[in-house]
């Protein structure tokens, strides 16, 4: 019964921790509720795990959401994911949004896709919409897709063109499909600037272990190693843990590429000299855009992709410092993607 | 003599419920201190908790729970701590869910073949640690904790395109080949809820059964329970420990192997990136609360699996749903602590009990002794 | 130091050290201390017997603030307190030595002693030179550095007294000090309770040994059946069998075999047993013979090897050399249930570690070591019908004194739980049995009864091994005796006309160390063997 105390204490301890883990991710979304002037309509969003404070893709979707509370007058609720739960757990923060009024309701993250289709079918007047996802298909749920391996194509060949040493690196949370789709483009890019450039590609964790989108101490020993190994700049794919990265840009004064969102703009002073620019992935734009749909009525069901041409897809020149030099041979690239010159790789 | 049996019992009960009162009394005061009204907190978790929908929800992962709670039982009725029931279930539920999908059997022969399979890997996985232990003395506890990490990367090996794994369409999920409808298990319809409970929730049930009669009505049981109240007194009595031990921790990892099957049989039909984990921790927690015993895990695999489900109406009234946390680690931590005082009070209250009985019986056999 | 030497002895320098009035203790349903008058003076040894069940503990516990009496009052020299605890109890000087030593095996001597009493003298030098101190003031030789689990028995209870000293007792409780003791030891100990007792501290002894209460105390009290029935007796004027007489009211039992059933079947046959730990042989070539209707008896200082010699034959432990027969079979390789299976029977030492599921039914334990046997199996199944009726069985036979076969072992007395174990292994018709103390710690009553049965087992044809510290017993018990030192069999002796001084010193090896055959068990056959450096002796069949 000792040993029974013992473990009971491990488990509680790790409560605690989960506890103010979350209680440090921040604030509830509706502090600035301000005004009480009518809201025309009720927006619910949904997380994937990881959730809101990853300085990457589910807060993307969080300042979309804000924005759209901002200019367009809407009451907003976002609701988080328990780490290891299940496909009901999901179905039903869908089916809890939807029944409670909530339209549109945005879904954030490729685990919603089989609750969706079941909770969509019931509620065929709720507007649904799912982020990263085109395996559901029904007449109220549209896809937000994004081109993230054309991005990816043109932070590579920004890498391969700032290199000096000749080898680059790709940091990726977790080699899920979607981040591979990642390292596909941005594998291109660089072998279009130089084909002699050398990639290396490593990954945080694999499989089931979701972990590596949320360990920056572990992404930082792993691009330690690729600068050691003789990588001079570095792209990360890999959520939160795109910060350990920035850390050990700064302390081996080697370059660093953002991903989701301009991280120049998010990183701390010290950082930011060698974060050359960053692959925009604008959720934020894809979930403003939604919500602006649904309160014009005009949401359109199926397949919505964000690329380059619709400027959906970016990259970042907010730090003009060291992106100036190689912007032209962007550009360049990236009217070449638009106008179909040059088909970018997904896998 | 039943009131010296029963009498612990009641007394358990009413510790359980004592150590919930106090669990949701610390919860109450950290939502006051917090600025959140306590009363109508619990009055909209409890709505909730009962929707239709939430009720089967409940039930379904209370069945994952209650198998979770009895792969790690089967290890503590013996002093054994199988941590790794995580890796065990992951692992194996991965490895049935391939097989499934790469073999279609008819109906019934297909379920069994992949909850066979299941059982197997659960089973020999946590048998490494059971042969670790007897042939070089390696703790159960960091073996599992070690085989947790390896079944993470073997999971992530073997879940790759071009070996187990396969790419949905259109999708970012990666998982194994999808289950026929041959080898899936049909849900039971609850009233009123869009959700339908698993059809393996009578698994779990069997599951429990099985358990309570192996471990109070067989030799094999009684070896294991007199293992685990006294490894000397065991083994002077002719228990093999060692063999116990790789039989304790093959059924342990037999039992974990079933923790994903009402899931992957009644829901998922694919081991996918978005496979549920973490459900073996959460068993240890609710072995302790149930005291290792089938019912009383069964209530407490109920109430957390309940605690979980209300906690999801929190967020949504934007309540941080960590808060059922406290209560869970309240609940636990308090309720080691009384059951352990319930068994020295039952012990002490037995022992004078059985002196009471004899003093009263005393005089009349022992009148002859009187001076 | 000198604070925690003298606590609460302002009020009177000449009260007694304990004064109990009218003590009343009620348990729900019971009565476990009537009207209880007790008077210690400082610095004697007052001795309290009485049988198991008599209200000893009960009265002990409340003097060690562990629970507080009903009625009656509790003065400690001369000032009347109210103990709410054992930590209150030992602010007022007062400090038990349990029966069941509560060492951690894995920490030193010093460790021990100061576990828990870390504010005292803190953990450093300090309480290393305090630990020192007393243990030469005392005269108990013992290494602080030591590991418990290396010492033996008797040095565990001269730490557990110093522990307790340690803390500032000035009156000692030693609950049952030499049950687990054997002679020489029980000498030592009571060397140190004279000891204790010229630095002013006042002991109460509590034992059923009688010849041993007569030997140290000072006044002795009898307690029956929850009261005092004889308050302050001088040991000078009462004899054992009087005192046992108030003790129980009726006759004492004399352990004593009549005539001799020993026939010319062997059963158990050792040949070149050894078992090594750690390199060493603590088993060293072992050949013993014991034949049907045959109680061997095993003489030896605790830690000689009986132990591992037991361990041994019920197949606990693998031996490094040497062979076990039973009834003509090599069983060597045999695991301990296949043993048990074929008639072994095994009284455990220690019975709560080895003999009992504590915290299981009685009927369960009934079954432990006989889960393959009838009545308590069928087939994979344990037959609760079969166990619980046999267990019935026992109880009546074996007179175990319990409500019914539902409580716990737990709930029984030391003697009842015995007399249980003694039930359950002499079921099945064992063909040997081995009796590693089957009365310690029992009391009068039940000792009688075990001795009985075993009496009666040996005359239907059982083989026994018998194992115990007490040399009456195994004097009056054994058909056959053997001198156990440091793993080897170097002497015999015959039961007849061995005394128990002389068979206590070839124990301790003195007679062959000083190489004076005349002290050892001089009579029998083969007088005491070389010292056990050389040859081993071989012949003993």
């Amino acid at each position: 019964m000792r040993r029974a105390l013992k473990i009971s204490l491990v488990t509680v301890t790790g409560a605690a921790l989960t506890l103010s883990a979350s209680a440090c991710g921040g604030k509830k979304a509706d502090s600035g509720d301000g005004g009480d002037t009518k809201k025309t309509i009720k927006v619910g969003l949904a997380y994937d795990i990881g959730g809101r404070g990853d300085k990457s893709f589910n807060d993307a979707a969080y300042e979309g959401l804000q924005q759209a509370k901002k200019t367009l007058n809407v009451d907003v609720k976002d609701l988080e994911a328990t780490k290891g739960e299940s496909d009901n757990d999901k179905q039903q923060r869908l089916d809890l949004l939807a029944s409670s009024g909530y339209n549109p309701v945005v879904a954030v993250g490729f685990a919603y896709a089989g609750p969706l289709g079941k909770v969509a079918a019931k509620y065929p007047n709720t507007k649904f919409a799912i982020v990263d996802d085109s395996s559901v298909k029904a007449a109220n749920v549209t896809n937000l897709l994004f081109a993230a391996n054309q991005g990816s194509y043109l932070v590579g060949a920004a890498a391969a063109l700032k290199s000096k040493s000749g080898t680059v690196g790709f940091l990726g949370g977790v080699d899920t499909p979607l981040i591979k789709s990642f390292e596909a483009g941005y594998t291109a890019g660089a072998k279009k600037a130089n084909p002699k450039i050398k990639v290396d590609v490593k990954y945080i964790s694999r499989g089931t272990d979701f972990s590596g989108f949320s360990d920056p101490a572990k992404g930082k020993t792993i691009a330690e190693g690729q600068y050691d190994a003789g990588a001079d700049v570095i792209y990360h794919a890999a959520g939160a843990s795109g910060n350990g990265l920035f850390d050990a840009a700064i302390e081996k004064k080697k370059f660093a590429i953002g991903v989701d969102s301009d991280q120049y703009l998010t990183a701390k002073p010290a950082a930011q000299p060698y974060i050359v620019t960053s692959m925009l992935k604008r959720v934020d734009t894809a979930v403003f855009n939604f919500v602006e749909d649904a309160s014009k009525g005009t949401t359109k069901a199926g397949e919505q992709t964000f690329d380059l041409k619709n400027d959906g897809i970016g990259y970042a020149v907010s730090n003009p410092e060291a992106i100036k030099d190689v912007q032209a041979k962007l550009d360049e690239l990236k009217k070449q993607i638009i106008d179909g010159t040059i088909t970018v790789p997904n896998s | 003599m039943n009131r010296l049996k029963n009498s612990p019992l009641a007394l358990t009960v009413l510790a359980a419920v004592l150590a919930l009162v106090f669990a949701v009394a610390v919860t109450a005061v950290v939502l006051s201190a917090s600025g959140f009204d306590p009363l109508s907190t619990f009055q909209a978790m409890l709505d909730f908790g009962t929707k239709p929908d939430s009720v089967a929800n409940t039930l379904n992962r209370a069945s994952t729970y209650y198998l979770a709670a009895i792969a790690v039982a089967i290890g503590f009725r013996m002093n054994l701590f199988n941590i790794g029931v995580d890796g065990q279930y992951r692992l194996a539920a991965m490895l049935a869910a391939a097989a499934g999908g790469a073999i279609a059997l008819p109906p019934v022969l297909h379920q069994a073949m992949i909850i066979i399979v299941a059982m197997l890997v659960g089973g020999l996985w946590a048998g490494i640690a059971g042969v670790l232990k007897v042939t070089r003395g390696v703790s159960e506890v960091i073996s599992t904790i070690m085989l947790n990490f390896i079944a993470t990367g073997v999971i992530a090996v073997l879940l790759q395109k071009g070996r187990l794994g396969h790419q949905v369409a259109g999708s970012d999920n990666i998982g194994t080949k999808t289950i026929a409808p041959s080898g899936r298990v049909a849900g039971i319809p609850y009233p009123g809820a869009n959700l339908q409970v698993f059809g393996l929730i009578f698994l779990a049930v069997a599951v429990g059964v099985v358990f309570h009669v192996v471990v109070n009505r067989t030799r094999f049981g009684f070896d294991l329970r007199a293992t685990g109240l006294s490894a000397t007194a065991a083994s002077a009595g002719g228990v093999n420990a060692r063999r116990m031990v790789v039989t304790a921790m093959l059924l342990s990892g037999a039992a974990a192997g079933l923790i994903g099957m009402p899931q992957l049989l009644g829901a998922s039909y694919t081991y996918g990136l978005d496979f549920p984990t973490g459900l073996g921790f959460t068993g240890i927690g609710i072995a302790l609360l149930g005291r290792n015993h089938p019912v009383g895990i069964a209530f407490a695999a109920l109430l957390w699996s309940f605690l979980d489900q209300s906690s999801q109406i929190l967020q949504f009234n934007d309540i941080p749903k960590e808060i059922v946390a406290i209560t869970q680690a309240a609940v636990l931590l308090s309720v080691v602590v009384v059951y352990e005082i319930v068994r020295r009070l039952g012990l002490r209250w037995q022992q004078q009990t059985v002196a009471a009985e004899l003093a009263e019986r005393g005089p009349a056999g022992t009148k002859e002794v009187a001076a | 130091m000198s604070t925690t030497e003298r606590p609460a002895h302002e009020s009177d320098p000449h009260a007694p050290a304990i004064e109990l009035r009218g003590i009343t203790k009620r348990f729900p349903g019971v009565v476990a201390n009537r009207d209880i008058d007790l008077t210690v003076a400082a610095g004697t040894v007052h001795a309290i017997v009485g049988e198991n069940g008599a209200g000893k503990s009960t009265l002990m516990k409340t003097l060690y603030g562990m629970h507080r009496p009903d009625e009656g009052t509790v003065r400690l020299a001369g000032e009347e307190v109210v103990l709410h605890s054992p930590a209150d109890a030992i602010a007022r000087g007062v400090g038990m030595v349990h029966q069941h030593f509560m060492l951690a095996d894995n920490l030193t001597v010093l460790e021990n002693i100061v576990l828990g009493a870390e504010r005292l003298h803190g953990i450093g030098g300090k309480a290393r030179r305090r630990i020192t101190g007393l243990a030469e003031r005392f005269g108990m030789r013992l290494d602080p550095d030591r590991l418990v689990e290396e010492l033996g028995v008797g040095d565990r209870q001269r730490v557990e007294i110093l522990k307790v000293l340690y803390r500032g007792a000035r009156l000692l409780i030693l609950d049952e000090p030499t049950a687990v003791l054997v002679p020489q030891e029980v000498e030592e100990l009571f060397g140190n309770l004279r000891d204790l007792k010229r630095e002013g501290l006042t002991v109460l002894f509590i034992s059923h040994k009688l010849d041993e209460v007569l030997a140290i105390a000072d006044q002795i009290t009898v307690i029956r059946r929850g009261t005092t029935v004889a308050d302050g007796v001088d040991p000078a004027g009462v004899t054992a069998r009087e005192l046992a007489q108030l003790m129980v009211g009726s006759e004492l039992p004399v352990p004593e075999l009549r005539e001799s059933t020993v026939t010319d079947r062997p059963v158990l046959e050792l040949a070149g047993l050894t078992v090594r730990a750690g390199g060493r042989p603590v088993v060293d070539g072992v050949d013993l013979v014991i034949r049907a209707g045959e109680i061997l008896g095993i003489a030896g200082v605790e830690g000689n090897g009986q132990a591992e010699l037991v361990e041994a034959i019920m197949g606990l432990r693998a031996p490094d050399a040497g062979t076990v027969r039973l009834d003509g079979t090599d069983v060597t390789d045999w695991p301990t249930r296949r043993r048990r299976e074929s008639g072994v029977g095994f009284i455990p030492e220690d019975r709560h570690r080895h003999g009992l599921l504590l915290e299981s039914p009685l009927w369960e334990n009934r079954v432990l070591g006989h889960q393959t046997e009838k009545p308590n199996v069928k087939g994979p199944w344990i037959d609760r019908r079969g166990a619980r009726a046999d267990t019935e069985r026992i109880v009546a036979e074996y007179d175990v004194r319990t409500p019914g076969i539902d409580v716990t072992a737990a709930a029984l007395s030391g003697g009842n739980q015995q007399k249980l174990i003694v039930g359950r292994e002499m079921s099945g018709n064992p063909k040997f049995l081995i009796a590693a103390h089957p009365t310690r710690g029992v009391d009068v009553g039940a000792q009688a009864a075990i001795w009985e049965y075993l009496r009666a087992a040996r005359a239907e044809g059982l083989a026994v091994l018998l194992i115990s510290a007490d040399l009456d017993e195994l004097i009056g018990m054994s058909d056959t005796l053997r001198v156990i030192l440091r793993g080897r069999i170097v002497a015999e002796a015959d039961p007849a006309t061995v005394t128990p001084e002389s068979l206590g010193s070839a124990m301790t090896g003195a007679a062959a160390g000083a190489g004076a055959p005349a002290d050892a068990p001089a009579e029998p056959v083969p007088a005491p063997r070389p010292p056990a450096e050389d040859a081993a002796p071989k012949e003993d069949s």
